[in-house]
């Protein structure tokens, strides 16, 4: 029995990741020791905060059998907004609950559209994306809305002088959504819908409700996520945070989530996400060319496509 | 009727997966215009068999034989480039182009002009083959157009145009009514009389003895025989598969009936239900019957507020229930046990546990999960239903097809209801499997559960039912007691001529 456990662990995707993770680190910390000193960890930490929020609640997405791909576009209008609210002198603590409040009405339309018109939420969150964007260029004018200093706190902020505090949020979402899909009836809904929307139905599950719910989730994470990112960067405009909904789901599916929905977990979306931020800082570290990174992106993606096929194949064999 | 050479024949084939020999030296002959049938309880290798004839797997040992040549395997191209075509239980053709298309697919006829198909011919030649085999589909049809009994005939017929020697079909007729099944018998019967060969392979053990030329009966992944039909009766086959005797017809036991428990009044839904009313007592068994299509699945659809009824009342214990919505349903204690296992009741990618308790989670008062009760209960069940698994985490979707049937029952005996409807309880199950599941249902019924049992199995339908209603044409025609009704009765009121 105990073998057994150990033989389960020893296969799952999150167990290879760790493992790969470990492998880089000693690999590129030989080429480069500044690599192990605290101040680049602690970098890499504070650069996967933002991305790990969004992966948080993209994981919660792909395990229900939906997508959203307007999570970038949301960033932006979001953002955007909140610093146009800075920049008029609204106090932060209005100006906050505003940008996520915008960042759940627009992904509850992305999920009203896909329930109401029986469309996939890839679909309706795509045709959102481009409306989200719309809306941030005329009201930004296609400018930059610039806040430095005026809301640095959160980006800047280290507890104890050493944890940045975006890291520490970003921790505190994994371990509330580890709470929902590990420990909650709502979680399991996640999964069953995700597995199989009719038997979820048959079993007395609300599941255009839950559905619902998954997208305002979603949002409310988007919008904790555009908030963390306007304050580290202390600007922002339409284009911010173009292209991190690809990332999410890339970590997502690094961290052993199959596409098709149904399984998965936040554990390997942590490891996928600090994966993503690892290969991106090492590359850095040995002074790869920035165009590097991207392509590394994407083969790593391919790579765990791979692996869990693979993985699939030898576990239909032994059946 | 048979020549000496064989056109398949298979020599000690062998099959191990990880230890477990799930195939052990099967050896057989086929011959032009010779029908074997297979027969074995679920896990007996059946489908281990039709997976390496048909080059889906690869024998470990072993020679295959066709038309002369040997193989110690095949893949699944040189199966068919060799003849031998394999109907499965899932349709396998293109709903959206129409029944001609499907039967040229991959080798169209192509007209004057390069690349465009001549639609003209194809439909002309398509008619005639259809009409050989005496088969009534409109060759301009779109294949979503028809029914499964039609898909079904379609792929014998695209086989059969392919110049198939060798037809293997796996359970051709579970998804079919009585008068479908006929005409398939007779199909079979003209493909053989045309000197195919044919691998049929049936859970239903009257087809078999009606169609059957050989027997061949696996036990365990062991051959335990190959007999002429005309050496050998039912009793024999079903003592061989499972080693114990068994009649065709369960005996149930009987358990005291109380009051009306259960009024089902004038309900319709579109045009599939029309006023349907009826009663279930405390403790009784109501069967219904008729054709696939009569409306009873829909009639349980409608009861259960999958769909939402167009009209009528449903009462429990004299109340008036208020049901929308299978929610609706579950808090006022009516479960539904559906016909299609893996479309409406499995969470394939979640394990045993998660799919017994799914509902029993659902409706219970806390928000959280109560992960050690959760366990207690999947071992519980697992335990009373004699479910084949190793541990509660193992994958639903690894147990075979009366373990998976035994998991989603669990999930429903959790939730204490009322009424239990079953549609077609033991499709796709095996022989030692049904007889728990029809045990289960009379200790249901003990317990003062009212129970609907929906069947296209006359042998269960006449065995575990109180009361017999048949549908035709959505309406409930007549309830019957289950009393000297014989299935030609019954066969008689379902056509109703």
């Amino acid at each position: 029995m105990k073998n057994g456990k150990l033989h389960k662990i020893l296969h799952t995707q999150w167990f290879t990741l760790l493992v790969v993770i470990i492998v880089i680190s000693v690999v590129t910390g030989m080429v480069n020791p500044r690599f192990f000193r605290l101040a680049n960890i602690i970098n890499i930490f504070e650069q996967i905060s933002t991305l790990g929020v969004v992966a948080s609640g993209a994981a919660i997405m792909i395990i229900s059998g939906n997508f959203d791909i307007s999570v970038g576009s949301i960033i932006g209008l979001s953002a955007s907004v909140m610093a146009m609210m800075i920049k008029a002198g609204v106090p932060i603590w209005v100006v906050v609950p505003c940008g996520i409040l915008i960042a759940i009405v627009c992904d509850a339309f992305v999920g009203f559209t896909s329930i109401v018109f029986h469309a996939p939420s890839f679909i309706t969150s795509l045709a959102s994306s481009s409306i989200f964007k719309g809306i941030a260029l005329a009201l930004t004018s296609a400018t930059l809305q610039t806040i430095f200093g005026k809301f640095s706190f959160l980006g800047s902020a280290r507890v104890f002088g050493v944890v940045p505090l975006m890291f520490i949020l970003g921790i505190i979402v994994y371990l509330v959504v580890y709470f929902i899909l590990k420990l909650t009836r709502f979680g399991r809904r996640v999964y069953a819908i995700g597995s199989n929307p009719q038997a979820a139905y048959l079993s007395g599950i609300n599941v255009k409700g839950s559905k619902m719910l998954f997208f305002i989730i979603n949002g409310t994470l988007v919008g904790i996520a555009a908030t963390m990112l306007l304050s580290r960067i202390g600007a922002a405009g339409a284009s911010t945070g173009a292209g991190i909904e690809m990332q999410a789901i890339g970590a997502v599916v690094i961290g052993g989530t199959p596409i098709s929905g149904g399984k998965g977990g936040i554990l390997g979306t942590f490891l996928g996400v600090l994966l993503m931020g690892l290969i991106s800082n090492s590359l850095n570290m040995l002074q790869a060319s920035p165009y590097l990174q991207e392509l590394a992106t994407g083969a790593l993606i391919i790579l765990a496509v791979a692996v869990s096929a693979l993985s699939n194949r030898n576990g239909k064999a032994s059946m | 009727m048979t020549n000496n050479e064989p056109i398949l024949s298979a020599k000690q084939v062998s099959k191990t997966y990880g230890g477990h020999c799930v195939l052990d030296k099967v050896s057989f002959e086929l011959h032009s215009g010779e029908v074997l049938c297979v027969v074995g309880e679920n896990g007996a290798g059946k489908s281990t068999l039709i997976k390496i004839l048909s080059g889906a797997i690869r024998p470990d040992s072993g020679i295959i034989g066709v038309h002369g040549g040997t193989y110690s395997a095949l893949n699944p191209r040189e199966s068919m480039q060799l003849g031998i075509a394999t109907i499965y239980q899932e349709v396998e053709l293109i709903d959206s182009l129409s029944v001609s298309d499907n039967i040229f697919l991959g080798n169209e006829t192509l007209g004057r002009f390069p690349l465009v198909i001549d639609a003209d011919s194809q439909n002309k030649k398509a008619r005639q083959i259809l009409d050989m085999l005496h088969i009534d589909i409109d060759e301009k049809m779109l294949v979503e157009d028809l029914s499964a009994a039609q898909k079904q005939n379609l792929q014998i017929v695209k086989a059969f145009h392919q110049e198939a020697r060798v037809l293997i079909m796996d359970e051709p007729t579970s998804s079919l009514g009585v008068e479908e099944t006929r005409s398939l018998m007779q199909l079979v019967h003209d493909l053989r009389g045309r000197g195919l060969g044919i691998i049929y392979i049936s859970h239903y053990l009257e087809e078999i003895f009606e169609i059957g030329d050989t027997i061949l009966i696996l036990k365990d992944g062991e051959q335990v025989g190959l007999y002429p039909r005309a050496d050998i009766d039912v009793n024999f086959v079903i003592h061989n598969m499972v080693g114990r005797d068994a009649s065709m017809f369960f005996v149930r036991e009987r358990v005291p009936i109380g009051a009306d428990q259960i009024q089902v009044e004038n309900i319709s839904w579109k045009d599939a239900v029309k006023d349907v009313s009826f009663n279930v007592r405390a403790g009784e068994v109501f069967g219904i019957g008729g054709l696939v299509g009569s409306g009873r699945s829909e009639l349980a659809a409608s009861i259960f507020g999958m769909v939402r009824k167009d009209a009528g009342t449903i009462r429990i214990s004299g109340q008036e229930l208020s049901i929308n919505n299978p929610k609706d349903a579950i808090k006022n204690k009516i479960c539904f046990i559906t016909e299609d296992r893996k479309k409406y009741a499995l969470f394939d990618s979640m394990d045993v546990q998660d799919n017994i308790v799914i509902i029993h989670t659902e409706f219970g008062k806390s928000p959280l999960l109560k992960q050690k009760k959760e366990n207690r209960l999947a071992k519980s069940m697992i335990d009373k239903l004699h479910i084949a698994v190793d541990n509660t985490e193992e994958s639903v979707i690894s147990l075979s097809g009366g373990n998976q049937q035994k998991a989603v029952l669990g999930r429903w005996l959790l939730n204490d209801a009322t009424l239990f409807i079953f549609d077609e309880p033991t499709k796709g199950v095996d022989i030692g499997a049904k007889e728990e599941i029809y045990k289960l249902i009379i200790e249901l019924a003990r317990k003062g559960k009212s129970i609907i049992m929906i069947s296209s199995d006359m042998p269960e339908l006449l065995s575990m039912s109180d009361r017999i209603g048949i549908m035709r044409e959505g309406r409930l025609i007549k309830i019957l007691d289950n009393q000297r009704i014989t299935e030609e009765d019954l066969i008689h009121d379902f056509i109703g001529i």
